[in-house]
């Protein structure tokens, strides 16, 4: 997919060439068609996946059901919930749904799917975005400082912090902050959505997990632009450090940073479960969760497939950014 | 110049998601708790359907508040006229018709009046096709009808002489006796009113966003409570120990359940235990094979070795920080040992003795050791599950038996359970304490053999004893008849009673006098917020 | 002579050279060497040091403080857990279970995605179209969810734990081998390669693996610590290596309710956790830096 180039920024070849405006046009819309055709392959086969998954898990109604239950109790539950259909016929009807968004029942809670999904997706975006705006905000002074400074005691100390936060269980940070920041010092909230300060906890212990992947691009992207032939010139023509810094380099570091942020806020999304255990926060990772404890399929299989369809989003998103930056990745298969 | 409006545009997308994280924030926070709000953290909320034939034989913490029982209980589990819907009940002399007499001028949240027909509506739908509760079985077994002869009175009719209704349909067992209004119901639908309930309790639903909290608020001059203390109450699911402490010690809750290990940090602080006392049972037991026990534990002194392997003062003090008592009857729930007549003597009381354990197993052929696999899991009101296991396990390797630990989660182990693929394996229940009818309910569920839930006790002349109180109407006999199968129980070491236990709940210091009660899934809320 | 930055091989060669090494901060990664290779002999050596069974319990000496605090004792230096285990034994004992998850997970997954890279990148095509969508798919599904799943449908278990992030973690070996292959079938020393005579087999062993064995051992060095990180993130969903087994994650997750009360059940394993993957994650960092700084990616 041209994927090996389109990670290294182009700093001098010209944006447009001279393409037409309707040629780029169109071969960014057949670019995107062909992209999405593939997603929706990739996600047919997460249904199937997840499907046999599921019910692979167990059978609900030894939860749903009390222990004396009869064997007539339970073979009219199945009916009911329409658990005694064939397998494919059930799978086909899942499909035939989901398109359209109807994920069926939760058997647990007796709502739509969907419903839930409505209900919980919001907290997850939401969540994620603030760990994003954090893993920014952390990634920005640490990565400009290691490039800047390279090879000293700082470069050394940035790059330690930020990989530090790949370093420790997620779960273990949190409880941390949870017992000691929230709890015996009072200074933030502990739990629940209860204002912009609820944020706080949860968004850092998610977004120090992808500090150091952003640092690291940011550094290295940095570190060749401060290396080129462009900027040694504009240093010999006595243009300041700090614009060398901040106009030259900082900007063209950003491309690759700003794709990947698309990337990594799509893994915020998907792996927060344990953030939000810990932090009882209403997201889908919960439900998730609770629908593989309760064994309640019609849950296991909307989670999966919403969050598949969110990560290819982001990825078709973000393919499309870099395919409208560096033409040779639209002309590429 | 083009470069710069790159970096204004990549500037102003950081500004933006700074903006979007601001704007993300509703107005007003909650850090300051008034005192008319009452908010209830809990580890784990088992069930999150509002209805009550669907699911309410696991938490009730929440549905007592919304609805109103037939027949109210005291926070000790014994029924009461001032908490329920009937102000008394009396049955005929051959116990077929139970005649309920009901209060006058109690109204639903929506205005509908509450009458005779409203009572036989609910519960036939609480025991109908699509009830799950635990109970609905016999219930649907013995009622052949109900009558309504008066707005204020119903009469169940019962197919044969049976003591159970009261109690059955009580707030101390499961939620088969809350009332729900006809009308609206059958108006709306099922699944409607299962998302906005209706009830005629004195906290009305205000909202629910499932996996997070569920809220009320209070109705105001409620015949259970007169004025409430509280104007709101909010109950949030919190599955993590830490952070509902957390919350206590913020003020953002006034209420949460904990585990027996944290008692002492709290108690340290000041924070208020609440206990309720006795409130479980845990006993563990072997899964049957289809034919009835396997070996080795087929063999009683086998049964009595492992018993006597295990320390339980020792578990009672260490696992369960002293919050928890040795038990000595398996299924023995001790508050229905008063109502009975029922006292363990000395010699059931399980001494701490290794040696006689390995005396045994060298009787019953098995002095080498055999395999005996464990189900590890975590129990909802349990969290110690997993810790029990392996103690157990550690005791019984000193015996020389090879334990094998199988971590599952609770609905895998109700699967084994029920499916008996692993027969002899060794699982544990923690059973909530109840008063004689109900500790008749559990018995017929778990040691009478035609029960499907049961799978340990195959006992004939337990199932003889069993059969014969389902269709007694004389106390005396009853009570005999269930001593004897407590007393066979033990005596025939069917099962491996641990400990009684004491759950704590944890309170903000100004919550207040609580009598938390001991009643199976039920927190007495509303007596907490009469303030009586 | 190919303008492709970020090629190793010399492309008149067959085998790859790697560039040299940079004087430049070896501090570094060598201080992560020895941290690793300390833990590692520790593993190995772990039943002839004369330590306490790890799973020998003893209620009445639960929770037990380190050896230096009131009411510590020399049996136990590093203090006991809930059932009275002993920590320092446990943590070395863990060290293998846990080191032995990373390795044989990480292991596994390059093995299969860099052959799934390999056959992508060369054969092109259907092969390609087809191998890509099953990649895209897999590198969609949340590892976390899966192992979950199998946790619960089988159990929980070294080998599940192994398999559920294996299954996951191989595409996206598979992506970027995919990508350098690409890259190197363009170079004019593959199209020889296929003038001679040579099938696909011998291009792919000899020609394309070498060259992309650099970023595989960057990859593998970053994925181990990844893969420990995960097994303890599992433990405390309740979906990883089961008790008696001692590892480092579900020693933490068992030591979360008391970590005031008895902080060093969560704190020293944590410890070890940290100091392993700040380790493999710190020496990764360097190799990649010294292979190849366009594989930021990584």
């Amino acid at each position: 997919m041209g994927e090996e180039r389109r990670r290294s920024p182009p700093f001098r070849t010209s944006r447009w060439g001279s393409c037409s405006k309707r040629q780029t046009a169109r071969t960014m819309l057949r670019f995107i068609f062909a992209r999405l055709l593939q997603s929706l392959v990739a996600l047919a086969i997460i249904s199937v996946v997840v499907f046999a998954l599921a019910r692979a898990t167990g059978d609900p109604l030894y939860l749903i059901l009390p222990m004396s239950a009869s064997q007539e109790d339970f073979d009219n539950a199945r009916r009911y919930l329409g658990l005694d259909r064939p397998y494919v016929e059930q799978y086909l009807s899942f499909v035939g749904r989901a398109v359209t968004g109807d994920f069926g029942n939760s058997l647990r809670a007796r709502r739509p799917v969907s419903d839930l999904i409505r209900e919980r997706l919001p907290n997850s975006l939401k969540l994620a975005v603030f760990a994003m705006g954090v893993s920014l905000a952390m990634a920005f002074p640490l990565g400009v400082m290691a490039a800047v400074r390279k090879g000293t005691g700082l470069d050394r100390f940035a790059q330690v912090v930020s990989v530090l936060g790949q370093s420790l269980p997620t779960f273990w940070v949190a409880i941390l902050l949870v017992e000691f920041v929230a709890g015996r010092l009072q200074w933030l909230p502990a739990g629940g959505i209860q204002g912009f300060t609820s944020y706080i906890l949860p968004g850092f212990t998610l977004g120090w997990f992808v500090v150091a992947g952003l640092m690291r691009l940011l550094r290295s992207g940095m570190l060749e632009v401060l290396d080129s032939e462009y900027v040694k010139l504009a240093r010999v023509k006595g243009v300041g450090e700090g614009r060398v810094i901040w106009l030259h380099a900082l900007k063209n570091a950003l491309i690759p940073v700003i794709t990947f942020a698309g990337i990594y806020f799509a893994i915020l999304v998907t792996t927060a479960i344990v953030v939000e255990t810990v932090f009882a926060w209403p997201g889908l990772g919960r439900l998730a969760y609770e629908g593989i404890s309760s064994r309640d399929f019609p849950v296991i299989q909307a989670v999966v497939l919403t969050t598949a369809a969110i990560v290819a989003v982001i990825n078709l998103c973000v393919d499309c950014l870099y395919a409208l930056i560096d033409p040779r990745i639209r002309y590429a298969r | 110049m083009k470069r710069a409006s790159a970096m204004a545009q990549v500037f102003l997308l950081i500004l933006v998601l700074l903006g979007a994280m601001l704007g993300l924030a509703p107005a007003g926070d909650a850090w300051a708790q008034p005192k008319t709000e009452l908010t209830v953290a809990l580890s784990s909320f088992a069930t999150e359907v509002l209805d009550p034939p669907l699911g309410g034989h696991l938490v009730k913490y929440y549905l007592s508040m919304i609805f109103d029982y037939l027949v109210g209980t005291t926070p000790d589990g014994q029924p009461s006229r001032e908490g329920g819907l009937a102000t008394r009940w009396e049955s005929s002399p051959d116990y077929k018709r139970w005649t309920f007499h009901l209060r006058k001028g109690v109204k639903f949240h929506n205005g509908d009046e509450l009458t005779s027909e409203d009572v036989k509506f609910s519960i036939m739908r609480n025991i109908g096709k699509r009830s799950t509760t635990g109970y609905a079985g016999p219930l649907r077994t013995l009622i052949a009808d109900i009558e309504t002869p008066a707005p204020d009175r119903i009469v169940i009719v019962s197919k044969e002489p049976t003591l159970i209704f009261p109690t059955y349909l009580s707030r101390s067992l499961s939620t088969e006796g809350m009332i729900v209004p006809k009308k609206y119901v059958e108006s709306v639908g099922d699944d409607a009113f299962a998302r906005k309930p209706i009830g005629s309790g004195p906290y009305r639903f205000v909202e629910q966003v499932t996996g997070s909290h569920v809220k009320l608020a209070a109705v105001d001059n409620h015949w259970r409570i007169g004025t409430p203390k509280f104007k709101t109450m909010t109950f949030r699911l919190v599955p993590e120990e830490t952070t509902r402490i957390a919350l206590l010690r913020r003020g953002e809750v006034d209420v949460a359940d904990v585990s027996r290990e944290r008692v002492p940090e709290l108690e340290r602080e000041s924070f208020p235990i609440h206990y309720r006392r006795e409130e479980s049972i845990l006993t563990m037991w072997w899964i049957l094979g289809p034919d009835g026990p396997v070996a080795p534990t087929k063999d009683k002194r086998v049964r009595e070795a492992l018993n006597l392997a295990i320390d339980r003062a020792e578990i009672a003090q260490s696992i369960f920080g002293g919050k928890a008592e040795p038990a000595s009857v398996p299924l023995g729930l001790s508050w229905s040992f008063k109502d009975v007549g029922f006292k363990p003597t000395p010699e059931m009381v399980y001494p701490y003795d290794p040696a006689r354990a390995r005396k045994l197993l060298a009787d019953a052929g098995v002095g080498s050791g055999f395999n005996l696999d464990i189900y590890a899991y975590q129990l909802p009101g349990l969290p110690e599950g997993k810790t029990l296991a392996e103690a157990v396990a550690g005791y019984w390797e000193k015996l020389g038996i090879k334990t094998r630990l199988i971590p599952v989660d609770y609905p895998a182990f109700r699967k084994a359970w029920v499916d008996r693929a692993t027969p002899g394996a060794v699982g544990y229940f923690n059973i909530a304490n109840r008063d004689w009818i109900g500790a008749y309910a559990l018995l017929e569920k778990m040691a009478y053999t035609p029960a499907k839930g049961n799978a340990t006790v195959n006992d004939p002349e337990i199932d003889a004893m069993i059969a014969q109180v389902m269709r007694q109407t004389d106390r005396e006999k009853i009570n005999t008849l269930v001593r004897g199968v407590y007393t066979r129980l033990r005596s025939e070491h069917y099962g491996v009673p641990v400990v009684y236990l004491h759950s704590p709940y944890a309170t903000s210091k100004s919550l207040g006098k609580w009598n938390v009660g001991s009643v199976m899934y039920d927190l007495f809320f509303d007596v907490l917020a009469s303030g009586k | 002579m190919p303008a492709e930055p970020g090629v190793l091989a010399r492309p008149d060669r067959e085998a790859v050279i790697p560039i040299t090494v940079e004087r430049r901060g070896l501090r570094l990664p060598l201080f992560s060497l020895a941290m690793i290779a300390l833990f590692v002999v520790a593993a190995l050596v772990a039943p002839l040091l004369s330590l306490p069974d790890p799973t020998a319990q003893s209620l009445r000496a639960r929770y037990t403080p380190p050896a230096w605090l009131d009411g510590g004792s020399r049996e136990h230096l590093l203090g006991t857990d809930r059932l009275g285990r002993d920590l320092l034994s446990r943590i070395v004992w863990g060290a293998r279970v846990s080191l032995a998850a990373g390795v044989v997970t990480v292991l596994l997954a390059s093995a299969f995605g860099a052959a799934v890279g390999l056959a992508a990148g060369y054969y092109g095509g259907r092969v390609d179209a087809t191998l890509m969508r099953i990649t895209d798919a897999t590198l969609s599904f949340p590892v976390i969810l899966l192992a979950l799943i199998l946790a619960v449908t089988v159990g929980p278990s070294f080998t599940n734990v192994v398999i559920a992030i294996a299954v996951i973690l191989w595409a996206r070996y598979a992506r970027v081998i995919r990508g350098q292959v690409l890259t190197l079938m363009r170079l004019d020393f593959v199209a020889q390669a296929r003038l001679a005579g040579a099938g696909a087999w011998r291009i792919i062993t000899r020609h394309l693996l070498p060259n992309t064995l650099g970023t595989l051992l960057v990859l593998v060095t970053l994925q181990i610590g990844y893969v420990i990180i995960v097994e303890a993130s599992l433990s405390f969903l309740g979906a990883g290596i089961p008790p008696p087994t001692p590892a480092w994650g579900s020693m933490i997750a068992e030591g979360r309710d008391v970590v005031t009360r008895a902080w060093w059940v969560s704190l020293f394993p944590g410890l070890a956790i940290l100091l392993v993957v700040l380790a493999f994650n710190l020496l990764g960092d360097w190799l990649r830096d010294t292979f190849d700084p366009k594989l930021r990616q990584l």
